[in-house]
């Protein structure tokens, strides 16, 4: 498997951190509103294709924008960067917040894309199935409501109480709370997404208990052209639970 | 220090009947039940409360400060000027001072409105302060708190203008914008009330108080880091072309005499215990995303549970401005505050927690009568 190489562009005067990897048809991954679970999961896929993980500003090991206060901000940003890395088509695999993300940048520059996949989307009003408000839930809450079986997260967590990860945990919070404390639900959301006629898979796992399962037959509905996979046993991080989701993510983008 | 002096009451009017197992809750703020409260004990303790801040005024007292918490037994003073309008009528000469109603949870111009109100209802008697608001109460409001330091700074320059500038004028901000902005009436003082800022000593809040030439109100901070900001308040108003005065600095003191020292702390101590322990206990809701930068989160929650929820009196009289015992001991040390910290405002808290009306009539009294003639007698 190939190394990903550490990369850092100046994008409209923000310094975007991006990992790269492998060649082939691009793959550009966005993560969701925390970046603890990493993206090793990604590794299978650098075999047959370039995969591009940036951080969006705000995360992980890019710079803060403050000016960015809402999510239609950080459609700009990956404009930007596409045009930058020469990307012409491309795809686009979203982890929730990124795949909220990936969703708002298909309905706008679906020509760009050539395939879409959206991991437990954020950012639908479901009706009786409200998303976890991860703003207001303490860490110690939401970290076992991630995943299903917690052991697949535990390694990526500190032993003991770390001044430094709750540091980096309380800037990604701000990082979200800018773009989305008042307004967390995205209403606009079924009204554009039919314009997304890219082939798409949504990929939910069955027990997420941050954005119920429920959403994803809602999600698969508003997307004129996509399949959806339900993983059983996996919650919503399913791309670290369930390495066949990886697989299929694959064979779907190939 | 001078024969200008100033002596505040401040009070919190804090729900005291919590249920037996209050201490099984991590936060006694924002998402503790308000099925605990009860209305029929609610009334009782809001007359009491408005007995004891008429008191004040009977006593002597410069002024009566009052101030905003939400969802808490902290407080039950959600809407603070709804207090000031009840005990305008009933006072004769204090101040009232609403310290404050944080901006950013009203309309700048209806906040400019109501305390116009206030002050020609009272006469001039007035005084504002302007919270950012704790970290607490965003996660009451629908106010993001990673914006609000901005948000803030806005809403004070809307409300300067308003009272500085014959209306109508307009304002085209990030947050706010008047087509027509003409509040009226207008506040009876001119150009409006002495304005102070309230907070925790952040940079953002400092710098906006040197910018505006306003009072700084440092709040659950150490003695030591209050004298900083002072000195810092005063560099940089200075850098701005303002100097400030002496009654520009409030000092927040918790302060309880007795006729003996054994008497005063047998009498206070328990009170003292519950409002750090109980009635503070805000736990994770102290700093909700975006309220604190980086920096101060790291200092913050290396240090919070001795400020919020903790409790060891020694570490307490050290760290905060704390006179208990007799009334020489009480003058002596406010004496001696006022010449360390260079301010001659000392804004002092006279009831904190459970503490019963007998107790918060006797400290009021005694502070009135024992106290206050003899610091104001040393100082000349």
């Amino acid at each position: 498997m190939a190394q990903f190489i550490r990369e850092k562009l100046v994008v409209d005067g923000v310094e975007t951190v991006l990992y790269t990897a492998g060649k082939g048809d691009p793959v550009v991954v966005l993560h969701g509103a925390g970046t603890v679970d990493g993206f090793d999961f990604a590794e299978p896929w650098t075999e047959k294709f370039r995969v591009i993980v940036p951080y969006h500003p705000g995360w992980g090991e890019s710079a803060d924008e403050p000016l960015f206060t809402e999510s239609h901000d950080y459609v700009m940003h990956y404009l930007e960067l596409f045009d930058q890395l020469g990307l012409e088509r491309f795809n686009i695999v979203g982890l929730s917040f990124g795949a909220y993300l990936a969703a708002k940048f298909a309905s706008e520059h679906a020509h760009r894309l050539k395939k879409l996949v959206l991991i437990a989307p954020y950012g639908m009003a479901v009706e009786g199935h409200p998303m976890a408000d991860i703003l207001a839930l303490p860490a110690e809450t939401l970290i076992p409501m991630l995943v299903s079986n917690f052991e697949v997260l535990k390694r990526r967590l500190p032993e003991k109480p770390d001044l430094d990860f709750i540091a980096a945990r309380y800037r990604e919070a701000t990082t979200f709370a800018r773009l989305m404390w008042e307004h967390p639900l995205d209403s606009r959301l079924p009204r554009y997404l039919h314009r997304v006629k890219t082939p798409t898979l949504v990929v939910w796992g069955e027990e997420d208990k941050i954005i119920p399962v429920q959403h994803a037959e809602v999600w698969k509905k508003a997307l004129p052209n996509s399949e959806l996979r339900v993983f059983k046993g996996a919650g919503h991080l399913v791309q670290l639970e369930k390495p066949e989701a990886v697989q299929m993510i694959a064979d779907f983008l190939a | 220090m001078s024969g200008g002096v100033r002596f505040n009451a401040m009070f919190f009017m804090p729900y005291i009947h919590l249920p037996e197992n209050h201490k099984e809750f991590k936060s006694l703020w924002v998402d503790f039940s308000n099925k605990y409260y009860d209305p029929e004990k609610g009334h009782e303790l809001y007359n009491r409360y408005l007995q004891e801040l008429v008191l004040a005024d009977r006593l002597g007292f410069d002024a009566i400060v009052i101030n905003e918490h939400h969802n808490t037994v902290y407080s039950m003073m959600a809407t603070p000027n709804l207090i000031a309008a009840a005990i305008i009528p009933q006072t004769r000469n204090a101040k009232i001072c609403v310290w404050g109603v944080p901006p950013n949870f009203m309309l700048p111009n209806r906040l400019a409105e109501e305390y116009a109100i206030l002050d020609v209802m009272s006469k001039g008697r007035l005084e504002i302060a302007f919270p950012l608001g704790t970290g607490m109460e965003y996660w009451a409001h629908s106010v993001n708190p990673a914006t609000a330091r901005e948000k803030f700074k806005e809403s004070l320059k809307v409300m300067l203008q308003a009272w500085t500038e014959d209306g109508p004028t307009t304002h085209y901000g990030k947050y706010y914008t008047y087509r027509f902005l003409n509040p009226w009436p207008r506040p009876y003082q001119r150009p409006h009330p002495p304005c102070y800022i309230v907070g925790s000593g952040t940079n953002e809040t400092i710098e906006i108080a040197a910018e505006l030439g306003l009072g700084y109100s440092s709040v659950f901070v150490t003695q030591q880091r209050a004298a900083d900001l002072n000195n810092k308040l005063r560099e940089r108003a200075a850098h701005y072309g303002h100097t400030m005065r002496p009654d520009q600095f409030p000092l927040l003191t918790y302060v309880y005499v007795a006729e003996t020292q054994e008497e005063a702390d047998r009498e206070y101590s328990n009170h003292l215990r519950a409002f750090f322990e109980d009635y503070a206990r805000a736990e994770r809701y102290i700093a909700p995303p975006g309220y604190l930068t980086i920096e101060q989160l790291k200092i913050r929650a290396a240090a919070a549970d001795k400020m919020h929820g903790g409790f060891d009196y020694d570490a307490i009289s050290k760290s905060f401005f704390l006179a208990v015992g007799t009334p020489e001991k009480v003058a002596n040390q406010i004496g001696e505050w006022g010449h360390r910290m260079q301010t001659s405002h000392f804004n002092n808290v006279m009831h904190v927690a459970d503490m019963p009306h007998w107790k918060t009539v006797k400290n009021m009294t005694l502070f009135a009568e024992e106290v206050i003639p003899r610091v104001r007698g040393r100082e000349g």
